[in-house]
């Protein structure tokens, strides 16, 4: 039998553990109780009062009068939410409220969309009957921040922004100050916003139930005309978003409370850095190189000059003198028609993506050890995990909500181990920081490994049901020469061990990675490592644990799965394999390419050796973001045919024959599959910016133009050719991914996936690989001559090249590229806090400004490369990733000097 | 209160405790600088905001305090004693009168006079010695005062010597745990702080609560004005307490004892000071104790100056250098307390009387007192009485016996007494003969005994006013959590003010509303609690209040919605 409590004497179904506030909006409906300090993703707090029940237990009978929101429900309890005593209670409530905030909603910014105003309603407030008294509504506004406001003479105190701040952001930038009726929301220490710590992710606006705390946008919202929920573009966390709109103007951005990935939160990319959508910049029309110069075209003429200059070098120098390289910033239809194009239309396996440079490794790392190339878990995960070991990643700036999550966990006692060069804000937290020199990725795994197994820490019944190899593994990592790898990565071993013990004893440990394991010499190797210690200490196919790399860019899982590399197409299958081209050409029509195709590097390569004479690139600035400018320009200046899509002009553009102007995704429909393997919804907020195209239409136009028949871009039409090819794909439609999407693999029922390899792996049983540590050819070349070693990094205001960000307010809150330095070495080196240096490696020098800072240790520099005016990728070297290719963006050999 | 919070904080736990480090901060100028705060919060992993948030909640931390010298009792009973408006003109001859703060309640209310300076308190005669005393030349400002059992003495009684409680306190080490819960659930036990609430549950409850890590918690902020008998224990009887925190941790499984105590009691931290000093002596305290393995630290923590510190929820907030805003519960402290731990909260004689229990069984003090008020109780007499103090009686006496027998009556023509507290009941004399010293007649009869404290007011002093600062004293010490008494406490005092200063009469039905919103909406039992004596008053003191009201009514009879 169920259990069952009475609203108003009829009898409704409770569940274990909830409050009777969650109760009756189960079965009454959200709105039927009022409430004002209450908020879906915050902890019951109890201040308003508003929420007030009669109720009467079991037996006793007598009333009594409760707070909803934070009294749990009880079997047989008799609630009464509107009593004659509760009505009259709240209307009591909101006339002392009224007593102390200005009575002039008609000219307030947020009449219409203020919480006071609905509650007051609903409740019926009449005049207040008090004489005026004490009050606080002289308070200034400040505006003084480029998103946040305050306006705190129409603050109630509810509490809501400084939890927000507290439990979901975790930034403490908002308290309480003062006592009793003083009581009153400071930022940092009484300071304005911008002075303040506040990272602008807007909870606190989100939550503030009036006009006290809103951004620059939260007021134009109620002009609305249509709410669209879509994706955000800016990283893999794959936040749900919320976006205001009328007409073609956007004109704000909330977070769904009911979104699983982000539950109401966001960071201040996707609330707010979308300005650059209408922004001036934004290419309007097709351009063609005449004479040296970009000029606007027609979309005919663009498109019939790019079909007859492909077909031209097609035949005279076969289809691999052409190249695309696709874009994880782009939906899983769009680089899976860029794929296809590339295969089915030119002919050749020269397809390649972003994922190159950013998470490679670790789709071919994992897949050798497990066979799948991606998460084995979920981010909801961490409420349950043990232990959180964070490697080579700054989450609370590149993966901001994620690393929020993780914050939250490790401020409620769980155990952080952090393996990174910089001593990043998670870093401060760890109870174990193993800060590295960059680039030793691999020593400090088989260290940890050498602990564990010298300990008997391993998890034996998992190594001998699930894993190959690990007699021999064992004895090789037993033979590892300890002291000569704490030397190369200079970290105490005891601290090694240590934390090689909490990793091992938690009963559940979960690891996240990211650039700072991949972008290496031996990256794929680091990403092996973590597979290693996951699978020797049992930590797979269980909640609560597994091998998580952080994705970068929103859609750089998705554009792998849908065939963006060389070797493997859609559904990762091989295309040397007969079998699968076969399968391809089944659904294709056509014959498909056997040659094995280039991957980025190589294009270069090629290009530069005149072999490549054609390249696509959908919507990447290579230029800025690819290391070793000059070897990239060298490239780009020696094709015959650069065509390149793009929202803006970037510092590629100056190379490109073509200029294809592209929508953003706001302007199209599709899915992205976020870090988790999360396929979700992308839905057009507003029509493509005129004179614009969906990435996906100007790739099925070019086809259509070179004679392949292909409809329309449509998402959902797409989407039942790739489930058809696609395995893990499946299940998936347009209309099953819902709100909140799925998690790959799908069945054909839609049955989603929320843990891999729960049961076996992919390829039966896991593989471990030993690799010994290497240094890079980097160091051991250049080490001599340039003796620091510059590391990049992220900031949280910008994402990567800062072409969108940099077009939005965050380019106020942060406006260049800085170097952070040891305080030892600028005394040293006589370097000032706010000056600029000369930073130079082996491929030349850029002028750049100095912070001194902890966060890097002597020896040790890093910096961002957001801002074309830095260019930091012109010192960048061309040393990659042994297996992947990818690029070593995190260890550069490189000196630096004062400016003149 | 943040979890987030708790935990960052509990990291240090009470070695490294936050509170103690905003109060060392504070402890140069007055308030801490905000560059301390910075660095401060960079230390426990947190932002500047969150300690400003704290700092600036307390009487003597918050930036008002800085450069405050002399701090004049502004309580209840020295407030109706008319010694307060006296003293700060004479303090002011010798100091700059900006340079006064206000304290409230010094404990010294069966003589009043009350005021701090530098460290120390002083009362009564202390008003006459004013030169000497701001020149430092006279330091001794202890007060003597009656202290007296009228039936059992289990409180009162001295301190039995050391060899006798170790020998105790061994056979204690070698009692199971469940077999001393079950004497102390026998004994009916209930809270001297003010609720009532059989301390036996919470021991149960802490005791088969997960975790390893679990605290014992002394409530010694006895935050009413007008009470000193926690004081007393304090200062007189420490080890009643400290031994009793003891049996209570070993009961539970804990490993720490945390005695908060008001810094409006500076001898009181002195004397628990060296006691824990004395026991740890001992090996009474911290690591094996009498060579088992049993380990209790004892922690001392100074208050800052704020009332609401007393509710439990709030008390452990401030130990953790948190905003001390009241919490919501469930978690009770019992399962989620201090750091999130396990926690008993006990007040000071609760927990005193833990070794009586012990020694005697439960049984025994069963057997005192009157129904489910067992045992005895102290009660603390002001000014108003002839002979003031603090005497120890059996729950269920006579409060006519304690009146007349005990304070010998009136010391000046009263029209009634304010027992338990602000927000206990104002006993109007005439209904005196009616009570007697429990829970249950108190509540039967529409009052309560709450911490039985006993203020006087006299026959002269104006209801209205008396209310009037009722309302006041709320709305300063309101920790402005919940809306209706963080409005209400401040709406309420203007009311009354206004109508005792302007041409304004009170709207009845307003003032009911008022009163209910407070009664029934508020968080904790000080908005909750401070509409009972408003109640009796408008009961009992009708004809006095009636010319502050519209129409001459000040009682409303409730209308429909
Ligand atoms: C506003 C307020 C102030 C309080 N002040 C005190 C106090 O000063 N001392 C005390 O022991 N309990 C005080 N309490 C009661 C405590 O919340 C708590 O019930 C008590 O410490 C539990 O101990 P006990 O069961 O031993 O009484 C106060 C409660 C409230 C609501
Ligand atoms: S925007 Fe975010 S970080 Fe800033 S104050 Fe609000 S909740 Fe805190
Ligand atoms: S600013 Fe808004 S959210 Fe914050 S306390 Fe005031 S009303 Fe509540
Ligand atoms: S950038 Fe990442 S964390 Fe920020 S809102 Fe977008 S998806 Fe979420
Ligand atoms: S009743 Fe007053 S003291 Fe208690 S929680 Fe509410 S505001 Fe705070
Ligand atoms: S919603 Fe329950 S008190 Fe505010």
């Amino acid at each position: 039998m169920n259990k069952i409590a009475y609203i108003n004497n009829k009898a409704f179904e409770i569940k274990e553990g909830e409050t009777i506030l969650t109760f009756i909006r189960r079965h009454l409906g959200q709105n039927y109780v009022p409430t004002l300090c209450d908020a879906p993703n915050l902890e019951p707090f109890g201040s308003c009062r508003m929420c007030s029940v009669e109720v009467a237990r079991p037996g006793n009978g007598a009333l009594k009068t409760v707070a909803s929101c934070h009294t749990p429900i009880e079997e047989n309890l008799q609630i009464y939410p509107d009593s004659e005593s509760v009505q009259h209670l709240r209307k009591n409530i909101m006339e002392l409220i009224l007593t102390d905030h200005p009575l002039d909603c008609l000219t307030c910014e947020a009449n219409g969309d203020c919480e006071l105003q609905d509650v007051a309603a609903q409740v019926g407030i009449r005049k207040v009957r008090y004489p005026e008294g004490r009050n606080h509504l002289d308070r200034p506004m400040d505006e003084s921040h480029s998103y946040m406001r305050t306006d705190l003479s129409k603050c109630i105190n509810c509490s809501k922004c400084v939890r927000a701040c507290d439990e979901v952001q975790g930034e403490f930038v908002l308290s309480m100050a003062g006592r009793g009726f003083d009581s009153h929301i400071i930022k940092g220490l009484d300071t304005s916003f911008a002075d303040s710590y506040c990272v602008s992710c807007g909870a606190c606006a989100q939550a503030c139930p009036t006009a006290a705390i809103t951004d620059i946008y939260q007021s134009a919202a109620k002009h609305a005309t249509d709410h669209t929920r879509t994706v955000c573009t800016y990283c893999g966390v794959g936040c749900n978003l919320e976006v205001a709109s009328h007409g073609d103007s956007i004109l704000s951005i909330t977070a769904p409370y009911d979104a699983e990935v982000n539950q109401g939160h966001t960071c201040l990319k996707g609330r707010y850095a979308f300005r650059f959508y209408n922004h001036p910049d934004r290419l309007r029309a097709p351009m063609i190189r005449k004479n040296g110069k970009l000029e606007e075209v027609s979309w005919d003429e663009v498109y019939d000059f790019i079909a007859e200059k492909l077909n031209t070098i097609k035949s005279n120098y076969g289809p691999d003198a052409i190249a695309g390289i696709s874009s994880a910033r782009c939906t899983n239809e769009e680089n899976y028609l860029m794929q296809k194009f590339i295969r089915a239309v030119v002919g050749t396996n020269n397809i390649d993506g972003c994922a190159r440079v950013c998470h490679s490794p670790t789709a071919l790392g994992m897949q050798r050890t497990f066979g799948t190339g991606a998460a084995t878990n979920s981010i909801d995960d961490l409420k349950d995990t043990d232990c959180i070991m964070l490697i080579g990643a700054n989450p609370t700036a590149a993966h901001p909500v994620t690393g929020a999550k993780i914050k939250q966990q490790i401020m409620k006692g769980k155990t952080l181990i952090v393996i990174d060069p910089r001593r990043t804000d998670l870093a401060k937290m760890a109870q174990h920081h193993l800060q590295l020199k960059p680039g030793t990725n691999v020593a400090v795994m088989n260290l940890m490994l050498y602990y564990i197994l010298v300990e008997g820490l391993e998890d034996k019944k998992f190594i001998e049901s699930r894993l190959d190899g690990y007699e021999e593994f064992r004895q090789q990592i037993l033979n590892l020469d300890i002291a000569r790898l704490e030397r190369e990565c200079g970290v105490d071993r005891n601290l090694v061990r240590d934390a090689a013990r909490a990793y091992a004893t938690a009963p559940r440990a979960m690891s996240f990675h990211g650039l700072g394991v991949t972008e290496h010499y031996q990256g794929t190797y680091g990403v092996m490592l973590i597979a290693d210690l996951a699978m020797v200490t049992g930590n797979i196919g269980r909640r609560g644990v597994g091998v998580n790399p952080l994705r970068g860019q929103n859609n750089v899982q998705g554009a792998a799965d849908m065939g963006v590399q060389p070797h493997q197409g859609p559904g990762y299958f091989d295309m040397h394999n007969e079998g699968y081209r076969h399968m391809y050409e089944e659904v294709y029509g056509v014959p498909m390419p056997e040659r094995p195709g280039l991957k980025i590097p190589e294009m270069f390569e090629a290009a530069r050796q005149g072999k490549l004479k054609a390249l696509w690139i959908m919507g990447e600035d290579v230029v800025q973001t690819e290391p070793n400018t000059h070897a990239v320009r060298e490239a780009l200046k020696s094709l015959d045919l650069f065509i390149l899509q793009e929202l803006f002009l970037s510092d590629t553009a100056n190379y490109a024959d073509v200029i294809l102007p592209a929508s953003s995704f706001f302007e199209k429909s599709g899915t992205f599959t976020n870090g988790e393997r999360r396929v979700q919804r992308v839905n057009r907020v507003v029509d493509p910016l005129p004179g614009t195209k969906p990435d996906g239409q100007i790739v099925v136009d070019i086809m259509n133009r070179m004679g392949y028949p292909q409809p329309e871009y449509d998402a959902a039409e797409m989407l039942k050719e790739i489930a058809q090819i696609v395995p893990f794909f499946k299940g998936i439609t347009w209309e099953r991914l819902g709100e909140n999407g799925l998690q790959w693999p799908v069945a054909e029922d839609g049955t989603d996936t929320q843990i891999l390899h729960t049961e076996s792996f992919k390829i039966g049983k896991g593989r471990l690989y030993f690799v010994d540590y290497e240094e890079s050819t980097e160091t051991r070349e250049n080490g001599a001559a340039f003796p620091y070693i510059l590391t990049t990094n992220r900031e949280l205001e910008h994402y990567n090249s800062g072409s969108m960000t940099r077009r939005t307010n965050d380019a106020l809150i942060r406006g260049e590229d800085f170097l952070y330095m040891n305080p030892e070495d600028a005394a040293e080196k006589g370097i000032r806090d706010g000056e600029k240096v000369k930073l130079s490696s082996p491929r030349g020098s850029v002028s750049i400004r100095v912070k001194v800072s902890e966060v890097v240790k002597p020896g040790v520099l890093s910096s961002t490369f957001h801002f074309p005016e830095v260019m930091l990728n012109e010192i960048t070297s061309s040393v990659h990733d042994t297996q992947a290719k990818c690029p070593e963006y995190k260890v550069v050999a490189v000196d630096v000097a004062r400016e003149n | 209160m943040s979890k987030n919070l708790s935990h960052l904080s509990g990291r240090k736990g009470l070695t490294d405790n936050l509170f103690e480090r905003i109060g060392e901060l504070a402890a140069k100028t007055g308030s801490p600088s905000k560059e301390d705060l910075t660095k401060l919060a960079e230390e426990f992993l947190i932002r500047p905001a969150s300690l400003y948030g704290t700092a600036s909640f307390y009487d003597f931390t918050r930036p008002e305090n800085k450069g405050k010298k002399v701090y004049v009792c502004n309580g209840s009973s020295c407030l109706v004693a008319g010694t307060q408006d006296e003293l700060k003109k004479s303090i002011g001859t010798h100091i700059d009168t900006t340079e006064i703060g206000e304290m409230c309640c010094l404990g010294r209310c069966h003589e009043n006079g009350a005021f701090h300076y530098e460290g120390h308190n002083y009362s009564g005669k202390s008003a006459a010695q004013l030169a000497g005393i701001i020149e430092r030349e006279i330091q001794d400002g202890t007060d003597t005062y009656t202290v007296e059992a009228m039936g059992a003495e289990i409180l009162t009684t001295p301190f039995p010597a050391w060899e006798e409680v170790t020998a105790q306190l061994r056979n204690l080490l070698q009692t199971p745990r469940e077999t001393i819960l079950d004497s102390i659930r026998q004994s009916g036990l209930r809270g001297r702080g003010g609720a009532g609430f059989p301390i036996g549950i919470k021991m149960q409850t802490c005791l088969e609560a997960a975790g390893d890590l679990k605290f014992v918690v002394c409530n010694a902020d006895e935050g009413d004005p007008g009470s000193f008998s926690d004081r007393y224990i304090l200062e007189q009887r420490p080890e009643w307490l400290l031994i009793g925190m003891l049996i209570a941790g070993y009961t539970i499984g804990a490993q720490a004892g945390v005695v908060y105590v008001r810094a409006e009691y500076p001898a009181s931290i002195q004397t628990i000071r060296k006691t824990i000093a004395i026991l740890e002596a001992k090996n009474l305290a911290g690591q094996h104790i009498l060579g088992s393995d049993f380990h209790f630290q004892f922690k001392l923590i100074e208050a800052k100056g704020a009332y609401v510190c007393g509710e439990e929820t709030a008390l452990l907030a401030s130990i953790e250098g948190q905003r001390p805003e009241v919490r919501v519960r469930p978690p009770f402290p019992a399962t989620e307390g201090l750091f999130g731990k396990p926690t008993l909260v006990n007040n000071v004689e609760t927990l005193a009387n833990l070794y009586y229990i012990l020694t005697h069984g439960g049984d025994a003090f069963a057997k005192l007192g009157r129904g489910r008020s067992t045992g005895t109780k102290l009660v603390s007499l002001d000014s108003s009485f002839r002979r003031p103090g603090v005497y120890e009686v059996d729950m269920g006496t006579p409060l006519q016996d304690v009146v007349e027998k005990l304070g010998q009556g009136f010391s000046r023509p009263t029209k009634a007494l304010h027992i338990g507290g602000p927000l206990g009941g104002l006993v109007p004399v005439h209904k005196i003969a009616d009570l007697t010293l429990d829970f249950e007649s108190f509540a039967q009869q529409g009052f309560l005994l709450g911490h039985a404290s006993v203020v006087g007011v006299p026959e002269d002093y104006p209801m209205v006013a008396y209310l009037e600062h009722l309302f006041e004293f709320t709305a300063h010490e309101s920790c402005g959590k919940c809306f209706p008494c963080r409005l209400g406490s401040v709406r309420g005092q203007e009311l009354l003010h206004k109508a005792q200063h302007e041409d304004y009469t009170i709207d009845p039905e307003l003032f009911h509303d008022l009163l209910t919103t407070m009664e029934k909406g508020s968080l904790c039992a000080l908005g909750g609690g401070i509409p009972l004596p408003m109640r009796n008053a408008l009961a009992y003191f009708q004809d006095e209040l009636r010319a502050y009201f519209k129409e001459n009514q000040p009682v409303s009879t409730p209308k429909k919605v």
